[in-house]
């Protein structure tokens, strides 16, 4: 009986060997596994730049992976022991892919990038990069001053609203919160709410330039650090505070809509002249290019409003691009990584509309991009990074009770004191876990 | 030599459907009951072996708690009102005379032959508090601010249940036709011809007559209730506002994945497993009658 | 209410209850489905209007964009592998099976029962990812890569995650045939293979029907399990394709051509329903008679 088995089983296995296909890769010292995430930019302007690596790296052959679930499918592989050489996926997507690597230590640490001469050119990656973007938790997670990320296309986050409204209106820009908020009951009067978001997740950059505002760089890197007692200080509170009011000016149906699915609902709010101002990053405009709109809508951008005499802020996004630490072929990674700083690749990028951090690239751009590149020379400060990284806590997550919970704010299922006694616990928490 | 001959055989029919149900259904699960006793991140290779603390953490842990009455809610919800409509249309459509009984049949099928992906994305502009069909209808009868079908916490829970309903009761009334339609017509006459009326004949004939068929569904509820629940919160909410609307697996799925706690998640899903073994044992125990025979 | 000749008033009041709640239970699902058909014909800027509003025309181009640009084509293909291998060995693998649990008489049957209700309550959802690392070590083991991105893998998963449903349909459909038959088979010297592909094979038709069909469609909506194991683009299945296609529509906005995909998942599905459905209510009539 037994054996029967057996032979149905082997013979099952040898069917299904026929059904495989063929695979077989080789272990190859000249092949360069890339997989990149595909988002608004298109995956063009990628393969355009494999074509130029290889073409100037006789002999090296790139296997291009660009999807728009990347975590979905080198997720996959690299659980089977199938690591790609060069990914590049930011932190901050659901599936979380990224910060699991973190967590992990499986990232292949990369400070010698920012030394090495960048191919065909006779400058050092690091002095091509604007300074800061390496200095940031987004870029040297264990704050241990080791970069293991490479910073990528960046873009200004901070409040979209629509400009011509309040040309209509003759309304004035709040240039503090005192008055957003007399900004706020006029709009009422019209029929207008102050506010709205697209999820509970774009809070992270509003929340961070915020937190910034209120007590200045050095207090936001402290709270990004989960030190103890910090969110009791009189700048968190503020913060807070200052949510807290903003969600009573929040459009109410804005709840029903702050998932992944139903989001551009809440962009198109503002689209409409329902809402005045939003959080968002510079990709909005892309995103809803079709969309309908009110008569004569222009986009408008500005950083978040001050408390009282202080220094308006604007959090700068900018996605990561990374080496596993099982990655084949790290040399060839990185020689990969520092041409991607090229005036060529660089260029190749900006044609896309996808901007590095690179001296020089934003004073070449155009329209929209130019308004939203600018705040900074405006007078914005920039603030950059995000929490630090920590061992995964089971059941805690702080983008859930930071984050998440303004919905129920929003809606007044939580009040202002269960928020910050959310929050409080998830800090500790993680404070423990601290890498 | 009968009695031997028929052991071999019997053997040879279980065997290979038994083996391929070890491998791909057993060993997993049993590899779930291990992993919750580990802390893993889910790619590198150091697994620690902790015991028990993740249960430990799960009992402390208020939004497992959470997900766990959102499931029980739904569980109870979807089933009562499923298994109602599902045997009133049921025995409608076997008993009555009407027109257009096998249009009424093939429709009321359709849903469970969809996608979740489609189902989530059709009660999304259902739900749509602007201008989504449910708001526009009711507009018509009451004023001021719109309901918020998927933004209020209290209401969230019912939305995902009506859409689960909504899915399962074609589902369900099959199963149900199936045993009705086995009734032998005999007895529906001779009960006529003593003056039963509709609703007795429903109540006295057909309920106990298909118990059995009855209560092998209401295992069913059990597992699918927890199953379909997470992959519509999946699509049509991602478990907000703010945990609102998390169940039992969305939950495991979130703690396994995206918060880097695989050995947690797994702990979630043995505490899952065992759940909906008791609750379905439970049932089954309570809802034991003594067949009725012909 | 009294059981009469002609028709009371209150008969006539029940009926029209039982149309009305027919009715309405028809419009809201058949609704829905037309609206993400008519969804799928519309252009990109329809999208932000009213979702009620009918198409202004027929943009069929969705279509083609989700069948070439969306590759939902040779999704397509890979589905229909997929499903009609998966039903194939459930039906070889199952039919034996229940018939010697719920019929014979042998050691340790109500143990394999047991274990067989018991996996009712395994979750697909939570043993992929066990029944994927299962996998990765056999590979490795094997110094091959024929168990991932494997259609007849995948599909051997699918029958045997399937496999205690099935065993628990057709074991309580098969319970309840007279022995009559079978003992009469014996008598003509028929042997247990043959008594079970001459004779009750054929009795259980409608209930094997009832599985295909059931499995049909989970199999072809199942989406869990095909994502995990399935990572290579040329393996995907269509709901994976999908899922693909919704992850676009978020990025760019392709509400049409997400639209088109789901009628492209659906509408097999439907016309395939609707070619079964007579087939099924048939079987069921005719085994409810000789049950």
């Amino acid at each position: 009986m037994g054996k029967k088995i057996t032979t149905v089983i082997l013979a099952l296995g040898i069917l299904a060997g026929l059904f495989a296909g063929c695979t077989g890769n080789g272990e190859d010292k000249n092949t360069l596994k890339v997989a990149v995430l595909e988002s608004a930019y298109g995956s063009e302007m990628w393969e355009k730049i494999v074509d130029e690596f290889e073409k100037d790296h006789e002999g090296v052959t790139v296997e291009l992976v660009a999807e728009k679930n990347l975590e979905d499918v080198i997720g996959a592989q690299m659980k089977s022991g199938d690591y790609p050489d060069v990914v590049h996926l930011a932190t901050g997507r659901e599936a979380g892919l990224t910060e699991t690597m973190i967590r992990d230590n499986m990232l292949t640490e990369m400070t010698d990038v920012l030394e090495m001469t960048v191919p065909g050119e006779s400058v050092r990656v690091k002095d091509k990069l604007i300074p800061g973007f390496t200095d940031t938790l987004a870029t040297n997670p264990y704050s241990d001053g080791k970069t293991y990320f490479a910073p990528m296309f960046y873009g200004p986050c901070g409040l979209f609203y629509n400009r011509q409204l309040f040309i209509d209106n003759n309304w004035e820009l709040p240039e503090t919160w005192e008055d957003m908020f007399i900004l706020g009951d006029k709009a009422k009067e019209k029929g207008i709410y102050l506010f709205t978001y697209p999820t509970t997740g774009y809070f992270d950059a509003f929340f961070y330039a915020l937190l910034a505002s209120a007590g200045g760089t050095d207090f936001y890197n402290r709270a990004m650090r989960y030190e103890e007692g910090i969110w009791d200080t009189q700048q968190a509170k503020m913060a807070f505070d200052t949510v807290n009011q903003l969600a009573k000016y929040t459009e109410p149906t804005t709840v029903s809509n702050a998932n992944n699915d139903n989001f551009l609902k809440n962009q198109q709010l503002v689209l409409d002249n329902k809402a005045l101002f939003m959080p968002n990053g510079t990709w909005v405009v892309g995103e809803m290019a079709d969309a309908p709109r009110a008569e004569g809508f222009e986009w408008g951008f500005m950083p978040l409003p001050a408390f009282n005499n202080g220094d308006r802020y604007s959090f700068t996004f900018f996605e990561q691009l990374w080496i596993p630490k099982e990655a084949k072929n790290p040399e060839l990674a990185k020689e990969f990584v520092a041409y991607l700083y090229s005036d060529e690749a660089v260029g190749i990028f900006a044609e896309a509309g996808a901007i590095q951090p690179v001296k020089g690239v934003s004073a070449d751009l155009k329209g929209d991009s130019k308004l939203f590149y600018s705040i900074y020379d405006n007078g914005a400060k920039a603030v950059m990074g995000g929490f630090a990284a920590t061992e995964p806590v089971e059941g805690v997550s702080i983008a859930d009770s930071l984050f998440g919970t303004i919905d129920s704010l929003v809606s007044g299922n939580k009040t202002l004191e269960d928020w910050m006694n959310a929050v409080k616990a998830a800090s500790d928490r993680l404070r423990e876990a601290l890498k | 030599m009968r009695q031997r001959g028929q052991k071999v055989f019997a053997a040879i029919c279980v065997a290979p459907a038994l083996i391929l149900f070890l491998l791909f259904v057993v060993y997993p699960a049993i590899n779930i009951f291990r992993m919750s006793l580990y802390r893993w991140g889910g790619y590198s290779a150091n697994q620690t072996f902790i015991g028990l603390e993740n249960f430990r953490i799960l009992f402390s842990d208020e939004r497992f708690y959470r997900s766990f009455q959102n499931t029980i809610l739904l569980i109870v919800v979807v089933t009562l009102v499923t298994i109602f409509l599902a045997l009133f249309f049921a025995s409608v459509l076997c008993r009555e005379r009407l027109r257009g009984k096998s249009f009424f049949r093939i429709v009321f099928y359709i849903p469970n032959i969809l996608s979740v992906v489609v189902i989530s994305a059709i009660f999304s502009a259902i739900y749509d508090a602007n201008n989504g069909i449910l708001n526009s209808i009711l507009g018509l009868f009451r004023e001021g601010s719109p309901i918020l079908w998927l933004g209020d916490r209290g209401l969230i829970i019912y939305s995902i249940a009506i859409a689960m309903i909504w899915q399962a009761v074609g589902y369900y009334m099959v199963m149900y036709m199936a045993g009705i339609s086995a009734i032998p017509e005999s007895i529906y006459e001779s009960a006529a011809l003593e003056g039963a009326g509709r609703m007795r004949t429903f109540f006295d004939l057909t309920i106990p007559l298909i118990w059995t068929n009855i209560r092998t569904t209401l295992t069913f509820f059990v597992i699918s209730s927890i199953n379909i629940s997470f992959l519509i919160v999946r699509a049509l909410t991602g478990g907000g506002p703010d945990g609102a609307s998390e169940v039992f697996l969305s939950y495991m799925y979130d703690q396994a994945y995206t918060n880097s706690s695989y050995g947690y998640g797994m702990a979630i899903g043995v505490t899952v497993f065992l759940f909906s073994f008791l609750l379905s044992g439970l049932i089954n125990g309570v809802t034991k009658r003594d067949p009725v025979y012909l | 209410m009294e059981a009469v000749q002609k028709p009371s008033l209150g008969e006539r009041l029940a009926r029209s209850l039982i149309w009305l709640a027919l009715a309405a239970l028809a419009v809201s699902i058949l609704l829905p489905v037309i609206w993400v058909i008519m969804a799928s014909l519309k252009e990109k800027s329809e999208f932000y209007g009213n979702p009620w509003a009918l198409p202004q025309g027929l943009y069929l181009q969705n279509f083609v964009d989700a069948w070439e640009k969306a590759r939902m084509g040779s999704y397509f293909l890979n589905s229909v592998i997929v499903t009609a291998l998966g039903l194939v060995f459930l039906l070889v693998l199952s039919l034996p099976a229940a018939y010697a649990l719920s019929r014979c008489r042998f050691p340790f049957r109500k143990g394999i029962n047991t274990l067989f209700m018991g996996g009712l309550f395994v979750n697909v959802s939570y043993i992929v990812v066990p029944i994927f690392l299962m996998l990765v070590d056999a590979n490795q083991l094997f110094g091959v890569s024929f168990f991932i991105n494997n259609k007849l893998i995948l599909a051997l998963v699918y029958a045997s995650t399937a496999l205690p449903f099935t065993i628990y349909l057709l074991s309580s459909y098969l319970v309840t045939l007279p022995y009559a038959y079978e003992e009469a088979a014996y008598v003509d010297g028929s042997g247990y293979f043959r008594t079970l592909v001459s004779i009750i094979i054929p009795m259980a038709r409608p209930s094997i029907l009832t599985v295909l069909l059931f499995n049909f469609l989970s199999f072809w909506n199942e989406y869990i399990i095909a994502i995990t194991l399935m990572s290579r683009d040329a393996e995907k299945t269509l709901p994976v394709g999908l899922m693909n296609l919704m992850k676009a529509q978020n990025a760019a906005a392709e509400y049409g051509r997400m639209y088109a995909g789901l009628v492209i998942v659906m509408l097999p599905t439907l016309i395939l329903y609707m070619l079964v459905q007579k087939k099924l209510t048939q079987g069921m009539t005719i085994g409810g008679i000789k049950g």
